[in-house]
């Protein structure tokens, strides 16, 4: 009786996780097999770095160089926003708040992180954009600038969490020493804490660019949307939106549906490098 | 005096960074809140969409139950493989060489993004598979999705168990199968729930994936798996995007965040359950 229900439940545990691997491999063999086809029709170095994109029209412009550089600008963008404000919120929470304040902060973090990205955008396009249109006199509040604020503030909790997590393992590993050498708090935290979180600093970042990259619907609720090289007050277009906004357009085996594939496939190009990117340095962290 | 001077550029840097969390924090929350209060009554929450463009007017009953119809089937579906293949990992595989190459591919799908992710299923189930624009591909594309967020924290659950208990249990000649479901599962049974829960909340609230497989503009409840439905934050993004009402999309939003807060803190009320422990 048992020996027989052991082998059923092996066999079956056995079976869904193959059939669960055989679908994760089978996405990306098929994204594969579908973004090929582009490239009997243009090299891959023209679709990289060439600057046009209108695949309906006779004969087609397939590029996608204007939205990989409008992606990297606005993921650049929201870091630079984010490193100071994520890293700063960190030492706040392991150093200046006691322990009671972090343990009711900590859950509101997780909450940002919650939010959906169509609230995001929500709140972009109507205080984020409005704002500037009314405040700084511009045509079109939508802009890079704005997209990068608002990815800014979806990205901070991930920064913050991973930041955090390492900062209180210093924080408890040295404060004996450090106690015992009578050197002040904020001593310990310009010498010691942060050149020590150092790494998970940086861990923290490339994941929060992952997500930034791969991020559709806020940011291109607020972006503008329109395929050019981006400038940081101007609007532009990232893959994801492009992706987003055309393949309800696009007939199936189409060209223009095998350059969005394609585009995709790009895309999770650059987000397997940087992931990788993460798992290394994260591999690396031993605190 | 002068230590508090020397420190003072980094102490300002913290404080002020941390008030911009808080505020951030609170200014999302409380807005949205605020903004959606007003003109919410239960007739939204239970009437149909109505006016011309559609949308202006009445509710939004057919995109509640159509995101809480994909949440429930992203779940079971990302649950059960999730789940499955964790306790592979933990306790069937002996190989080092398959451990690692199945981790290595639920990490490269974590990293790909829920766009692509939605291209994939259109193509694929949509089109392929030919089960149509319906809650059956939306459910299975957001499963996919949430997947290995389910794999990686319940993986994480069962390590935390002690090993000697498990190998007393084997010891005894006791099968894996038993053991799994009289020692392993009573152990980690709210952490599951918590860990599925909290992928639920953000499969609720993903738009992406289910653009092309599975949410329309217009549907009324769905009567089975192959038919389309509403999804709650597909229809606020049209109301936003097509500047159609943005008093209703205010109120929309309000719903969506209650609708988290009430998956959210199932996992919240378990973490405090087992924090009294």
């Amino acid at each position: 009786m048992h020996k027989k229900f052991e082998k059923i439940f092996s066999n079956s545990i056995k079976g869904i996780t193959f059939f669960s691997v055989m679908i994760l491999i089978c996405i990306i063999i098929f994204l594969i097999k579908e973004s090929v086809v582009i490239f009997d029709e243009i090299s891959l170095l023209d679709f990289i770095f060439g600057d046009k994109w209108n695949p309906v029209r006779n004969p087609p412009n397939i590029s996608i160089f204007p939205m990989i550089l409008g992606t990297l600008y606005v993921s650049f963008v929201a870091m630079t926003i984010a490193l100071p404000i994520g890293v700063g919120a960190a030492i706040f929470l392991t150093s200046v708040v006691n322990e009671k304040m972090r343990k009711m902060i900590k859950p509101s973090i997780d909450l940002l992180a919650g939010i959906p990205s169509v609230i995001y955008g929500l709140i972009g396009l109507l205080v984020l954009v409005k704002f500037f249109e009314i405040h700084f006199d511009f045509s079109s509040g939508e802009s890079v600038l704005v997209g990068g604020i608002l990815l800014a503030i979806m990205v901070l909790p991930y920064i913050i969490s991973t930041c955090d997590e390492s900062m209180i393992k210093i924080a408890k590993r040295y404060k004996m020493a450090s106690d015992g050498l009578g050197i002040s708090k904020w001593h310990m935290i310009r010498y010691l804490i942060l050149p020590a979180s150092k790494k998970s600093i940086l861990a923290g970042i490339i994941l929060a660019l992952a997500r930034a990259m791969g991020e559709t619907m806020a940011v291109m609720m607020v972006i503008g949307n329109s395929p050019i090289f981006p400038k940081l007050l101007g609007k532009t277009q990232t893959i994801p939106a492009l992706i987003a906004l055309e393949m309800g357009g696009a007939q199936v085996d189409s060209l223009h549906y095998h350059a969005l594939f394609a585009a995709g496939l790009v895309l999770m190009g650059i987000l397997f490098v940087v992931n990788m990117l993460f798992y290394y340095i994260k591999k690396n962290i031993d605190y | 005096m002068k230590r508090t001077n020397k420190h003072l550029g980094i102490k300002l840097w913290s404080i002020l960074s941390g008030s911009i969390l808080i505020f951030l924090v609170l200014y999302m929350n409380i807005y949205i809140f605020s903004k959606g209060k007003e003109g919410l009554s239960i007739d939204f929450l239970m009437d149909m969409p109505k006016g011309f463009p559609l949308g202006t007017d009445g509710g939004i009953f057919p995109a509640i139950i159509g995101s809480i119809y994909f949440t429930s089937i992203a779940c079971f579906f990302a649950g059960m493989i999730a789940i499955a293949t964790a306790i592979y990992l933990n306790f069937y595989c002996t190989n080092k060489r398959i451990y690692g190459g199945i981790h290595m591919v639920i990490q490269s799908t974590a990293g790909i993004p829920s766009i692509v992710l939605g291209l994939f299923g259109y193509t694929f189930l949509v089109v392929h598979l030919n089960f149509g624009i319906s809650l059956l591909s939306g459910g299975m594309v957001l499963g996919i999705m949430i997947f290995p967020f389910i794999e990686v924290k319940v993986e994480k659950a069962f390590q935390e168990i002690s090993k000697e208990l498990i190998y007393a249990s084997y010891a005894l000649g006791i099968s894996k199968a038993y053991t799994f479901f009289k020692i392993i599962l009573p152990i980690c049974f709210g952490e599951i729930i918590s860990a599925i829960a909290l992928a639920g909340g953000f499969a609720m609230g993903a738009v992406a994936p289910i653009i092309f497989t599975g949410g329309v503009l217009y549907a009324p409840e769905p009567k089975g798996i192959f038919s389309p439905a509403m999804a709650l934050p597909y229809h606020l993004y049209i109301l936003i995007g097509e500047g159609i009402s943005i008093e209703n999309a205010y109120k929309t939003a309000a719903v969506l965040l209650v609708l988290l807060l009430v998956l959210n803190s199932f996992s919240i009320f378990i973490g405090l359950f087992r924090k009294v422990e």
